[in-house]
C-alpha cells in the first residue's frame, strides 16, 4: 500500500510498492525508479538512461507510472521505461 | 512513377504516409506528420564527433602484446564493423531516400547515414593506429568467407528493395520481365512488403549485430586494453541506439496502421518472416561468434557467453517492436557491458539545453507509444 512518510530532512515522502517477482521494493516520486531498482541490487537492463534507446523497457503489469518529459522510445502499452518512468503508485513490474 | 527531385505538385505532406507517397517538395521542418524524427534529427546532430579526437596511441602498444589469438578477435570484429558501417553509410539513402514522403522523415535518414560514414572513418583512424599496412585488413573483408557470409545477409533485403523501386521508377506498376531474374511482380504490395522486410533487418543489423560486435570490443576495455578503441566505440553506440529508435519507430509505426493501413495489413502477414528474420540473425552471430573465438577464448569472453548474449539482446529487441521473444536467455550474462553501453560522456542534449520546449507535462502511461506522436510541442 502507497504510504506517506514523514522525513524530518525533506517534505513528506510518497513511497510505492515495486513488485518484481517475490521482490518488493520501495521506492519515491523523487527520481525514475532505474536507480532505486539498482540500489535494490536488480539488475537492470539500460543504455542511455534518458528515454531514447528502449533497452530499458520492462512490463508494467498494473499500477501507474508518468513521465515528466515525453521519453523519445515507443512505449507499448503494458510496458514502462525504468530509466525515465516515475512511479505513481503500487506496481508489479516484470523483466524480460 | 519516376522520382522527381522536386515534385510541384501541392498537396499537404501531413497527409501523407512515410513511404510511397507523394515525392517529397519542400524540405520544411516546421511542422511533421510525425515529430519523432525532427527530435532525432536534433539529437543526432547533438552528438556530433569526430575521431580524430580521440588519442590512440596506448591502442597500438595494446594491440601489439595480444596473443595471435587476441589478435583475430580484435581484427575480425573491426572487419565486421567495418562492413556494418559500409553498408549504414549508404544503404538507407540509397533505398529509402527514393520512396520518402515525409521532409523530416527524408532529413533523418540522411542524418543517419551521415553520422554512419563518421564510423566508418573512425575504422580507418583505429586500422591506421594499430597496423602497418591498412590494406591487408580493408582487402579482407571483402575476400574473406565468414565476412562474405555476413555481407550476403546484410545487404540482401536492401538490393531486393532498390531493384524492385528503380522497376518501379523506370517501367511502373505491372509485370515486367528483367534478364537473368525472369517475371518480376512490381505491385505496391510487393514494394510495401519489401520496404517492410528491409527496415526489420535494419533493425536487426544496427540493433542486435553491432550489440555483439560492441561486446567483443568493451571485453578489450574491461581488461584495461584498446581504450582508445573503446572510447570510439562508444560514441558509436551512442549513435546506434539513436539509429535503432529510428527503425524502431517505423516498424511500429507501420505496424499500427496509423501511418498508412495498408502497411499494417502488410506487416500482419509479414510477422513470421520478421520473426524470422530475428532468428536466422541471431543464428549466424552466433556462428560468428564461433568464427572470433576458434583459436581460442578471452578472459571474460567467450563463444558461449556471447552467444548467450546474442539470443538476450535478440529478445530484448524484439520485444521493443511487440514481438514475442523468442529465447530462452532471459538475463544478461554480460551485464558489464551496460556500462561501456552508458552514455554518460554527452554533449549537452537538447532536452536539457531547450527543456521548456520538452515539459509537456505528466504523460499517462495508458497512452500508447503511438499516442505520443500526436503531441503538439
Ligand atoms: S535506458 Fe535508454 S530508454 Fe531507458
Ligand atoms: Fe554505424
Ligand atoms: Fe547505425
Amino acid at each position: 500500500m502507497t504510504t506517506l512518510i514523514s522525513n524530518t530532512e525533506h517534505q513528506d515522502q510518497t513511497v510505492h510498492r515495486v513488485l518484481l517477482g517475490k521482490k518488493q521494493i520501495l521506492v519515491t516520486e523523487d527520481e525514475p525508479l532505474l536507480p532505486q531498482l539498482e540500489r535494490a541490487g536488480v539488475l537492470a537492463e539500460y543504455q542511455c538512461r534518458e528515454g531514447y534507446c528502449s533497452a530499458c523497457m520492462i512490463k508494467l503489469l498494473w499500477g501507474k507510472v508518468s513521465y515528466p518529459v515525453e521519453p523519445m522510445a515507443w512505449v507499448h502499452s503494458g510496458y514502462m521505461l525504468s530509466c525515465c518512468a516515475i512511479v505513481k503508485s503500487d506496481i508489479e513490474i516484470s523483466m524480460l | 512513377m519516376s522520382y522527381s527531385t522536386f515534385n510541384r505538385k501541392k498537396f499537404d505532406s501531413l497527409q501523407e504516409p512515410m513511404f510511397f507517397g507523394e515525392n517529397v517538395n519542400v524540405a520544411r521542418y516546421d511542422q511533421q506528420k510525425h515529430p519523432i524524427f525532427e527530435k532525432l534529427i536534433e539529437k543526432q546532430l547533438s552528438f556530433f564527433w569526430r575521431p580524430e579526437e580521440v588519442d590512440l596511441s596506448n591502442d597500438r602498444k595494446d594491440f601489439l602484446k595480444l596473443e595471435d589469438h587476441e589478435q583475430h578477435i580484435f581484427l575480425s570484429n573491426l572487419k565486421y564493423q567495418t562492413l556494418l558501417d559500409s553498408v549504414q553509410g549508404r544503404s538507407p539513402n540509397v533505398a529509402l531516400l527514393p520512396i520518402v514522403s515525409l521532409p523530416e522523415l527524408e532529413t533523418w535518414i540522411e542524418t543517419w547515414s551521415f553520422s554512419e560514414t563518421i564510423h566508418s572513418r573512425s575504422y580507418t583512424h583505429i586500422i591506421r593506429n594499430i597496423v602497418n599496412d591498412p590494406t591487408k585488413v580493408f582487402d579482407d573483408i571483402v575476400v574473406n568467407d565468414e565476412i562474405a557470409k555476413r555481407a550476403i545477409s546484410v545487404s540482401k533485403y536492401y538490393d531486393d528493395l532498390i531493384e524492385l523501386v528503380s522497376l518501379y521508377n523506370t517501367l511502373g506498376l505491372g509485370v515486367h520481365h528483367v534478364p537473368e531474374r525472369g517475371e518480376v511482380v512490381v505491385s505496391m504490395k510487393t514494394l510495401k512488403k519489401a520496404l517492410y522486410l528491409t527496415v526489420a533487418s535494419v533493425n536487426v543489423l544496427e540493433a542486435i549485430r553491432f550489440y555483439v560486435s560492441f561486446a567483443c570490443s568493451f571485453a578489450f576495455a574491461e581488461r584495461t586494453l584498446m581504450e582508445g578503441n573503446a572510447k570510439i566505440i562508444k560514441l558509436i553506440a551512442r549513435d546506434e541506439a539513436l539509429h535503432l529508435n529510428g527503425t524502431q519507430h517505423m516498424l511500429n509505426l507501420m505496424m499500427s496502421g496509423r501511418d498508412d493501413p495498408e502497411m499494417a495489413e502488410i506487416a500482419q502477414e509479414c510477422q513470421q518472416d520478421v520473426i524470422n528474420i530475428f532468428v536466422e540473425a541471431a543464428q549466424q552471430e552466433r556462428e560468428w561468434a564461433q568464427y572470433l573465438f576458434k583459436d581460442g577464448s578471452m578472459i571474460g569472453l567467450n563463444a558461449q557467453i556471447l552467444g548467450q548474449y546474442v539470443e538476450y539482446i535478440t529478445n530484448i529487441r524484439m520485444q521493443a517492436i511487440g514481438l514475442e521473444p523468442q529465447f530462452a536467455t532471459k538475463n544478461n550474462p554480460i551485464p558489464w557491458i551496460n556500462a561501456w553501453l552508458v552514455s554518460d560522456n554527452v554533449q549537452v542534449a537538447p532536452q536539457e539545453a531547450e527543456i521548456s520546449s520538452y515539459l509537456v507535462g505528466q504523460i499517462d502511461n495508458d497512452l500508447d507509444g503511438a499516442d505520443f506522436d500526436d503531441f503538439d510541442l
